[in-house]
């Protein structure tokens, strides 16, 4: 859980060696640090703290993330708003798709945060019964070209499909946005990025479980935080 | 007879003046005019197909017509010359395919696929062409002056005269066409009927010989019964590939595609299970088509094994060829947007086509009533409201991002709801009264909530006497 986890990541993420020979010696091309890794174009989150903390400042702009909420409705969706806002609102948007929600998106509410509703598309996949599709629509969507984004929501997520669904993130260069249970903190799983999410107070406690190049953290944000408008940072 | 869809002319040295058939000028009237170069004889192609066996001889006409459709890769003009022969005007195909020798091999590789016993012959006039080929030489004459003396040889049994006839030519030493085109004309016409010189006529191209064309069917619907029954969608897949090969030939010669595709399975005992595959736009590749079908198939039960698997098509339509930009879509320096009309199939085609949506807004201030489902129709779709340019915190502090499919009933404990354990009331409450015009009227007081894990809610009051309180919406 989030206690456990080191909690000062800002400090950790970007260390600053006193001593010149240090400096000197981590400057040698053969040495590559978790930190500086080679950046990946990402999406602003919206949120200054969050940016920070997340690896190249920002959501991926092609990938597989996953977002563990310790109960759904805890705040998961809306720390996406901003970024989505903006993705759907570009000129050249594609679609973003919404792959199994598992309650009826308020559209209304949507509009308000500046999401454009013509580029939303809401898949209905079965989550179970003889043939569960969400994983299948998720990788089809993003491997498609076609998306932006694909938001879905599972509750059986098998280590292997998740591979394909994260190739195919990267062959549709998509930001593929995982909703998973809360017991899925456990499993392994091949995703960029892990967030465990807990709503507290007046916002939310952010735990990352996993970063690729980044760093494992844990901190606080609140929805105070939003910055004006959300804008695209390359 | 169906009317010819274009204005055929002919060459001056081919056709006399005053036997143009009135008929085909008339027909041409609302058809597109197609000028061919008049000096550009024609040159004919001449199939025979010849069945290896006496019992096989049934199966010849089928095998002209799919031999036919086979055929209009290489040439628009095709006629039938029943029982057994084929015809291709193929002047305008020669260079495109190489030559005679080209189109040769290629035709012969065509017809090999079908049946063996086939053999070729060119020659200026339709008659000559057939001939040739009946005798079953390789008669190649690409000029007319060669003519006679390529056709002197040949006798005149490939004519298909009656037997009677021919017995009487040969009493007086005609058995080939060159001794008979040496007799007098006048006497010819006299002693063997004016028919047969025409016929000579014809073969020579002194008389215009139109021919019929060969009109393809419309659709596509082609059955193929197994060899034994299965239930295995991979073997089903498998058999239906030859279908998706013959539905890419039957598409590639018409330039078109579908917009919709049957596949029909049969069984033993039930009946047949249909499986229908509509598209967003015409489609002619069969590679997706075929892939698209397998999604749709996987998604049905089969009550039995299949013994035979049928493919129909709808009219096919022209289809829309769009030019592919050199960046993914997206990308920067792309192209604006992709419309994503793939994805859209591929997920109808497994999901059913009511699986995808997409969002409206109604201005409405009843929650229930204040969007409403579209189809998708294409990422380009033109933005149908502009984002709201102010107060967009307070709204998304107001209302929830999920909606429950049906409001719920909460319990209550001293006046106060209860979802899971006690709730907490925050802020101001809303109060929405409306809808009295359409019978759907509310009269309510919405709440925000938190519960006991954090969870903001969205609740609401009847203002109406037993004030029930519901749960409708969930912040997320």
């Amino acid at each position: 859980m989030a206690a456990d986890l080191p909690g000062n990541g800002a400090a950790l993420a970007r260390p600053s060696p006193a001593d010149p020979r240090l400096e000197s010696l981590l400057s040698h091309p053969s040495i590559w640090r978790a930190g500086s890794a080679v950046r990946s174009p990402v999406w602003s989150s919206g949120f200054a703290r969050l940016d920070e903390r997340l690896p190249g400042g920002g959501w991926p702009r092609s990938g597989l993330i996953e977002i563990i909420p310790a109960r759904f409705g805890q705040g998961e969706l809306r720390l996406l708003l901003p970024a989505l806002a903006a993705i759907t609102a570009r000129d050249e948007a594609r679609w973003c798709a919404w792959v199994a929600p598992p309650l009826q998106p308020f559209a209304p509410a949507l509009a308000a945060a500046g999401i454009v509703l013509t580029k939303l598309l809401l898949v209905r996949a079965p989550q179970r019964g003889r043939r569960p599709s969400v994983l299948w629509a998720c990788e089809q969507a993003l491997g498609s070209g076609a998306c932006d984004s694909v938001l879905a929501w599972t509750r059986h997520a098998p280590a292997r499909q998740l591979r394909r669904v994260q190739l195919a993130a990267q062959r549709g260069n998509a930001l593929g946005v995982l909703f998973r249970a809360r017991e899925a903190a456990r499993e392994a799983s091949p995703a960029m990025l892990r967030i465990l999410l807990e709503a507290r107070g007046g916002g939310v406690r952010i735990a990352l479980l996993k970063s690729r190049g980044g760093v494992r953290s844990a901190f606080d944000l609140s929805w105070e935080s939003v910055r004006g408008g959300p804008s695209e940072s390359p | 007879m169906r009317a010819p869809r274009t204005l055929d002319l002919f060459a001056p040295a081919v056709l006399p003046a005053p036997s143009v058939p009135p008929a085909r000028a008339v027909a041409a009237r609302e058809m597109p005019l197609r000028l061919a170069r008049a000096t550009d004889a024609p040159l004919w192609l001449g199939i025979h197909v010849a069945a290896l066996v006496a019992e096989a001889a049934g199966t010849v006409p089928q095998m002209l017509q799919s031999l036919a459709r086979r055929a209009q890769r290489f040439t628009p003009r095709i006629s039938l010359a029943p029982p057994d022969g084929l015809l291709l005007e193929v002047r305008p195909s020669l260079h495109l395919f190489g030559g005679v020798e080209g189109l040769r091999r290629a035709l012969a590789a065509e017809c090999a696929a079908l049946t063996p016993s086939v053999t070729l012959a060119f020659a200026p006039t339709p008659l000559a062409a057939l001939v040739g080929a009946r005798t079953g030489g390789s008669l190649v004459v690409l000029d007319a002056a060669q003519l006679t003396g390529s056709l002197a040889p040949v006798p005149l049994t490939a004519l298909r005269w009656p037997q009677e006839l021919i017995e009487r030519l040969a009493c007086v030493g005609v058995r080939t066409i060159g001794q008979a085109l040496r007799l007098p004309r006048a006497g010819f016409a006299q002693r063997f009927g004016a028919a047969r010189l025409a016929d000579l006529d014809r073969l020579m191209g002194r008389a215009s010989d139109p021919q019929a064309r060969f009109e393809p069917p419309a659709r596509f619907r082609r059955r193929r019964e197994l060899s034994y029954e299965s239930a295995s969608l991979t073997l089903l897949e498998a058999a239906l590939r030859p279908l998706f090969t013959e539905l890419g030939r039957f598409l590639e010669a018409r330039q078109c595609g579908v917009l919709a595709l049957e596949c029909r399975l049969w069984h033993r005992h039930a009946p047949p299970t249909r499986c229908v595959l509509r598209l967003g736009a015409p489609l002619a590749d069969t590679q997706r088509l075929a892939q698209l079908l397998g999604e749709r198939l996987r998604t049905i039960l089969l009550p039995e094994p299949v013994r035979a698997c049928e493919l129909r098509s709808a009219v096919p339509v022209s289809r829309v060829l769009h030019s592919v930009g050199l960046w993914q879509p997206g990308e920067h320096g792309g192209l604006a947007a992709g419309s994503g009309l793939d994805l859209l199939e591929r997920l109808r085609a497994r999901l059913g086509t009511e699986a995808l949506e997409t969002l409206a807004l109604v201005p409405d201030h009843r929650p229930e009533a204040a969007w409403r489902v579209v189809a998708p129709e294409g990422c380009g779709a033109p933005q149908a409201e502009a984002p709201p340019s102010g107060g967009s915190a307070h709204r998304l502090a107001a209302r929830p991002l999920w909606l429950l499919p049906a409001p719920r009933l909460l319990r209550q404990r001293g006046g106060l709801p209860r979802y899971r354990g006690a709730l907490r009331l925050e802020g101001e409450p809303e109060r929405i009264e409306t809808g009295w015009w359409d019978g759907r009227d509310i009269a309510r007081d919405y709440y925000r909530a938190c519960d006991e894990h954090g969870r903001r809610l969205w609740l609401f009051r009847e203002r109406e006497p037993p004030h029930r309180w519901f749960l409708q919406g969930v912040y997320g």
